[in-house]
């Protein structure tokens, strides 16, 4: 539950709030989590007059402001297919409204269809105090830690990637069970990451050797058995999606 | 904290806590049209639009808003008519809703047009892609959305100028949809926008003489609930309200034998805390049936035991709803754990057992020492000599899955003391007669002092047939003497409410060379959770819908051999209950893949396998001469059945004759893992409980010619008002718009059981129609007497007058309107109140009868399925109302669709359930729909004064084996067990490769 709500006016002043040991405070992005029921009690610093919600394209790459919300994302020119299915997919529209980039990467889970596609896109975050650049698949399994004091400002994604988007549910717009995204190079690097599963997408594959990516794959999800499906199954259909994710990707 | 927000144009300044969301702050300020639905952004009832965004308002807290504006439902549209005043009327949006049958329960509508809207305005031709698209964070449980994404295609096409207000139901198009017996319907692929919201009518006679039954009229409550009017239980100020919380058991078997409330009772804003020590302990069944209740009575309102995961500990009554949290968590409780029974196989005759409490009352076969809540064992015919006759013996084990009702709506109750001290119950049910006398002894409370009122209600499908939270508010109003408001979290819904009950079932089916059925044995092991509510009356009915339908053929048709036998138990989970359908789409999956079995291991046509040994016209209803819900069975015969003609026409619709053996059809184009397959399943139901469910409703006249209908029959978002009312306008020929319908409040209204069994448009129809019979006797002495009086003609007697057009008409022509024959009645001579009431008991239960098909893909190497087409063809007897009755077919099949893909309660070995939100507990979404196509076949029942039947459950009983039966169409995986997840279907096609190797 929430005890003090911050809306700063700059980045400065919100770092210093998210500075503190005590109370517990939270950075707050569109609300869609931390407006959810919980029996923590905590402190929000509410990022929305910082101006962090634009999206450039720079370069060849796409910089997401990190309170962009998943819905201005998919106005973006040229947003490759599978990322907008992946989008789709992650949210219904009034969700896609308040729910923004960096929020959903925050807060996702192994079954986020947006943090797998930016997982395999090898999405690059810029945080505040410094600067400092950090790459998703460091940041997912350590949230807590490195997100300590700290902001996301924005998201770098690659714009002139091949992306595969693929996934397997009970219904079209269900949480996938197993999802796989696989981002494709031009210089022949490829990226295979498996989702459906845990507490975060996981990188199973970086590189431009294609040998032997489907036992690593499959290997990656040996383990993988929870409530919703089991290991053997989620191993067979992971490689399954790798293989029509790198037949689309070619 | 002091925030700034503009609501609707208005700039207000509020005071805040930093945690509370925009719903609860729009509410407290009396902005009702934004619902309460759940707590995480899933279900959109609370949709509104913040700076011209849609967001939801549980998620958005309202300090997140300071400083921005904000539109509710209430800033759009009007009335049309207010008096001396003119206004713009309906927003053309809402105008669309109200046509278009888009309103069932109205409890997602505000959204829904705030979210068209929103569309409509940054987008004035969108594709109907675009619209389920941004139509996918609203969640509806009632419509399946056809008629909401027509709707606002609709609204699009006015607001571009391109359609008229009205064209929806009305005019050329309309005609054209109905069509004779014994014609082929085209398919309507190309068909307009407009005719969309329409169902297929294959109509019979009678109907053509007929001005307002078998038309698509408006529901009467669609304007108030397109404007988000104040017309549900929560959407009321009472002074001094206060907010109630149940503390809930973590665990699934203990006794509680230590519980120390007073930390509790000592926070400041806490007004009572409850435990088992506090109030009578009176033993009872929260089944919200007659009486007697057709089940044991095992249950208190507190107990010092608990029996599952979510079993009530205490209650709290506090200032606010978060108070009343804290309360909760101050309260101590030991609890001695008991061993638990999670698994319904392991029940019978365990030695842990759930209910030992001395107070238990049995009703009929009931043992709690065998933790046996019913016991059911039905014999027609000689099954064993109709197997000995059987040139092949099919046996298969099968199971269905525990799914809720997941109605929009949550439970929720206000109650409160009135002037004279009478307890005033109001409160979202289906069953408000069976509450008032269910809550009585509870409460401590002679049946009169109790007042139980049903305002709008937003769904049930079942949940609400079950007097499950009403004497929560009840106690803790009697603690402390003050108004107490409960609303069910949609966690709750999931912990602590009812469901379908699971089952484990094994069929044997006898069947000869030819395809003639020779006997059908089924046994069914159903799980009632840790009470047995339904549990008897639910079970029944799997054997006596679905078992019913194939009876054999040749001598075997004249005299049937069935068997079903049923044991249903108790285990340490969440209890079963009603739930559309009531134990019969149980039945029918196993049937329906049975069938599909045997057809296809003997070679034969499925379809005319079927045919062959359904049950016909003529034929006796084969459980009516055995069993009828613990009561004394009644022969019944059935006098309507469109089933063959259903099938004709579905065939069509799905075009079973062309793709069912086209291989090249079932391959997908440059996808070799994709094939697609189509499967069919007949049904049956029943309408009403026979000698048992009784509705009354009595009708009077006013002054003006118009009529109040007064019914106890329940409108849960069904339309039941309407089509009662449209009986009733027909009856006394007057347009339904004359019709004031009210239902329900045991005060004013005559008693009827409520909104179950399908029995409504039968039972409390015929109850109007004759309330409605002796208005219009009434109406013709008076006009008579008014004709003779003014003596301008030969003597006219009342018999001989017409009433049509709001006019009473002699034989000669000359007429007087209804305004002079209310005037003349209350105030000029002979003065009387004209008015009538009826009630009504049926002595048979005429079964509807169906034909359901799926078409679907199924992926061969994932298992993952999608579900392409939904056709149902239905006899409902004659249809009042087609836009309303197709809204039931379109939105049940949804429901079933859910039950068949994505639908499932699972627990863990300590009782635990997995699903306790809408994100994990799945149902279906408007982006995500298959096509849906619905057709009524029309029979004239008999026993009914409009030849109906019932329509509202049997749309949940053929989808899940029609889909199984598609699947092994398209792929040969053969399922016994739903949901169809991918990795059940992976599963039954690896076994297929196996048997290959």
């Amino acid at each position: 539950m929430i005890k003090e709500y911050y809306r700063p006016e700059t980045i400065e002043e919100a770092l210093e709030l998210l500075a503190r040991e005590t109370p517990l405070t939270r950075p707050m992005a569109g609300g869609t989590e931390l407006n959810s029921p919980s029996n923590d009690q905590f402190d929000v610093v509410d990022l929305q007059s910082l101006g962090l919600d634009k999206i450039e394209l720079k370069g060849s790459n796409i910089k997401i402001g990190a309170m962009a919300t998943l819905q201005d994302l998919l106005s973006v020119s040229d947003l490759p297919s599978a990322l907008s299915e992946a989008i789709h997919h992650e949210a219904t529209y009034n969700l896609r409204q308040s729910a923004t980039a960096a929020g959903t990467l925050v807060s996702a889970t192994g079954r986020s269809a947006f943090a797998t596609a930016l997982l395999a896109l090898d999405a690059q975050l810029v945080m505040m105090p410094n600067e400092e650049k950090l790459a998703l698949g460091e940041l997912l399994p350590l949230r807590s830690e490195l997100l300590k004091g700290k902001l996301i400002t924005e998201i770098l994604i690659p714009g002139n990637v091949k992306l595969a988007y693929q996934y397997v549910s009970r219904s079209p717009a269900d949480l996938p069970i197993v999802c796989v995204a696989v981002a494709a190079w031009s210089s022949g690097r490829t990226r295979i990451v498996l989702g459906g599963y845990g507490t975060a997408p996981i990188m199973v594959v970086d590189g431009k050797d294609e040998n032997d990516v489907l036992s690593a794959v499959g290997h990656a999800y040996m383990q993988a058995e929870d409530e919703w499906a089991s290991a053997e199954y989620r191993v067979e259909i992971a490689k399954t999606l790798t293989k029509r994710c790198l037949y689309l990707v070619k | 904290m002091k925030i700034n927000l503009s609501i609707n144009g208005i700039n207000k300044e509020f005071k805040t806590s930093p945690g509370d969301s925009l719903l609860k702050t729009l509410r407290s300020e009396g902005y009702f049209g934004v619902k309460h639905g759940c707590e995480t952004g899933e279900c959109g009832a609370c949709t509104i639009l913040l700076d011209g965004k849609l967001v939801n308002g549980c998620l958005t807290s309202a300090a997140q808003a300071n400083g921005k504006s904000i539109e509710t439902i209430e800033a759009v549209g009007e009335h049309p008519e207010q008096g001396w005043k003119s206004t713009d009327g309906l927003h053309p949006i809402q105008q669309s809703f109200v046509e278009s049958g888009a309103i069932q329960c109205g409890f997602c509508t505000p959204g829904m047009v705030l979210v068209a809207k929103e569309l409509l305005a940054r987008n004035p031709d969108p594709t109907e892609e675009e619209v389920r698209d941004v139509l996918s964070g609203v969640l509806c449980r009632c419509t399946g959305y056809v008629k909401p994404v027509q709707a606002i295609l609709h609204a699009a096409a006015v607001l571009r100028g391109e359609a008229q207000p009205g064209e929806m139901i009305s005019g050329e198009i309309w005609s054209q949809l109905f069509t004779a017996p014994e014609t082929d319907i085209p398919s309507d692929g190309d068909a307009p926008t407009a005719v969309r919201v329409l169902p297929k009518v294959v109509i019979v006679p009678e109907t053509e003489k007929w001005k307002t039954v078998g038309k698509s009229e408006p529901k009467l409550d669609a304007v108030k609930l397109v404007q988000g009017k104040p017309a549900f239980t929560a959407d009321i100020e009472k002074r001094d309200m206060l907010y109630a919380k149940v503390l809930y058991s973590p665990v699934a078997h203990a006794n509680i034998t230590e519980i120390d409330a007073s930390k509790a009772r000592a926070l400041e804003g806490v007004a009572a805390v409850l435990t088992h020590k506090d109030i009578p302990r009176v033993v009872y069944s929260t089944a919200g049936q007659s009486d007697p209740i057709p089940g044991p009575l095992d249950m208190f309102s507190l107990d010092n035991k608990v029996r599952y995961v979510g079993d009530r500990v205490a209650f709290v009554a506090a200032e606010t709803a978060e108070i009343a949290e804290q309360a909760l968590k101050l309260i101590e409780v030991e609890y001695e754990e008991l061993p638990a029974i999670i698994d319904l196989g392991d029940a019978l005759d365990n030695e842990i057992k759930i209910h030992d409490e001395p107070e238990f009352v049995d009703f009929a076969d009931s043992d709690a020492s065998r933790n046996l809540a019913a016991e059911i064992r039905i014999d027609i015919g000689d099954v064993e000599a109709g197997f000995a006759e059987a040139d092949h013996i099919f046996e298969g084990e099968y199971e269905v899955p525990k799914v809720q009702q997941a109605h929009i709506e949550p439970h929720v109750v206000v109650t409160y003391w009135d002037e004279d001290d009478r307890m005033v119950i109001r409160t979202s049910t289906q069953v408000p007669f069976h509450a008032r006398r269910i809550l009585a002894p509870v409460l401590g409370l002679p049946i009169k002092r109790i007042r139980v009122v049903k305002p709008r209600i937003g769904g049930g499908f079942g949940n609400k047939q079950e007097v499950l939270i009403e004497d929560v508010a009840g106690h803790l109003t009697i603690a402390t003497g003050r108004p107490v408001l409960f609303e069910y979290t949609r966690e709750e819904e999931f912990t602590a409410s009812r469901a379908r009950h699971p089952m484990r079932i094994k069929l044997k089916t006898g069947v000869k060379n030819d395809g003639t059925i020779t006997a059908n044995a089924m046994y069914a092991l159903s799980n009632t959770g840790a009470y047995g509510c339904h549990a008897l009356t639910v079970t029944g009915n799997t054997g006596h819908k679905a078992m019913a339908m194939y009876v054999g053929d040749g001598k075997y048709r004249e005299k049937p051999n069935i068997q079903f036998n049923a044991d249903i138990v108790y285990t340490n989970t969440m209890p079963a209950g009603a739930y559309r359908g009531y134990g019969v789409p149980q039945g029918y999956w196993p049937v329906e893949r049975q069938m599909e079995r045997i057809a296809h291991k003997l070679g034969l046509d499925p379809i005319e396998f079927r045919l062959k040994n359904a049950l016909r016209e003529g034929e006796l209803q084969p459980f009516s001469t055995a069993w009828s819900e613990g009561r004394e069975p009644s022969p019944e015969t059935i006098e309507t059945n469109g089933l063959e003609e259903c099938v004709r026409q579905g065939k069509a619709a799905i075009g079973w004759d062309q793709k069912y053996s086209d291989e090249n059809w079932q391959i997908v184009p440059d996808k070799p893992w994709l094939r697609k397959g189509v499967g069919v399943a007949m049904v049956m139901q029943g309408t009403a409980i026979p000698y048992l469910d009784m509705g009354g409703a009595s009708i009077k006249m006013n002054d003006d010619g118009s009529f109040n209908v007064l019914v106890g029959a329940t409108d849960l978002g069904t339309g039941s008002d309407t089509v009662l009312g449209q009986m009733a306008a027909e009856v006394l020929g007057v347009p339904l718009e004359d019709m004031l319908v009210y239902s329900s409040d045991t005060d004013f209204t005559p008693f009827d059981v409520g909104a179950y069994a399908s029995s409504t448009t039968y039972i409390s129809g015929a109850a109007v129609v004759k309330a409605a019979q002796q208005v219009a006797e009434r109406i013709m002495v008076r006009a008579a007497m008014i004709l003779n009086d003014k003596g301008e003609g030969l003597e006219v007697e009342p018999g001989e007058i017409l009433l049509a057009d709001r006019k009473a008409t002699s034989l000669d022509g000359r007429s007087v309107s209804f305004n002079e024959i209310g005037h003349h009645s209350l105030h000029h001579s002979n003065q009387e109140q004209i008015m009538g009431i009826g009630s009504y008991v049926s002595p048979v239960a005429p079964p509807p009868f169906g034909a359901q098909f799926a078409e679907v893909t199924v992926d061969i190497e994932t298992g993952a399925i999608t579900v392409d087409k939904l056709v149902m063809a239905v006899d409902s007897g004659i249809i009042v109302n087609p836009v309303t009755a197709s809204g039931q077919i379109e939105g049940g099949m949804v429901q079933a669709l859910g039950y068949a893909v994505s639908e499932e309660m699972v627990y863990n070995e300590k009782g635990e359930l997995r699903e306790k939100d809408l994100r994990d507990y799945h149902i279906f979404h408007s982006h995500e729909m298959p096509e849906m196509e619905t057709i009524f076949v029309e029979t004239f029942e008999p026993s009914h004064p409009f030849g109906v039947k019932a329509v509202a459950e049997i749309p949940m009983d053929g989808v899940a084996p029609a889909v199984a039966n598609a699947i092994m169409h398209a792929s040969g995986a053969d399922l016994s067990e739903i949901p169809a997840t991918p990795e059940r279907v992976w599963r039954a096609l690896n076994i297929i490769s196996l048997g290959n190797e």
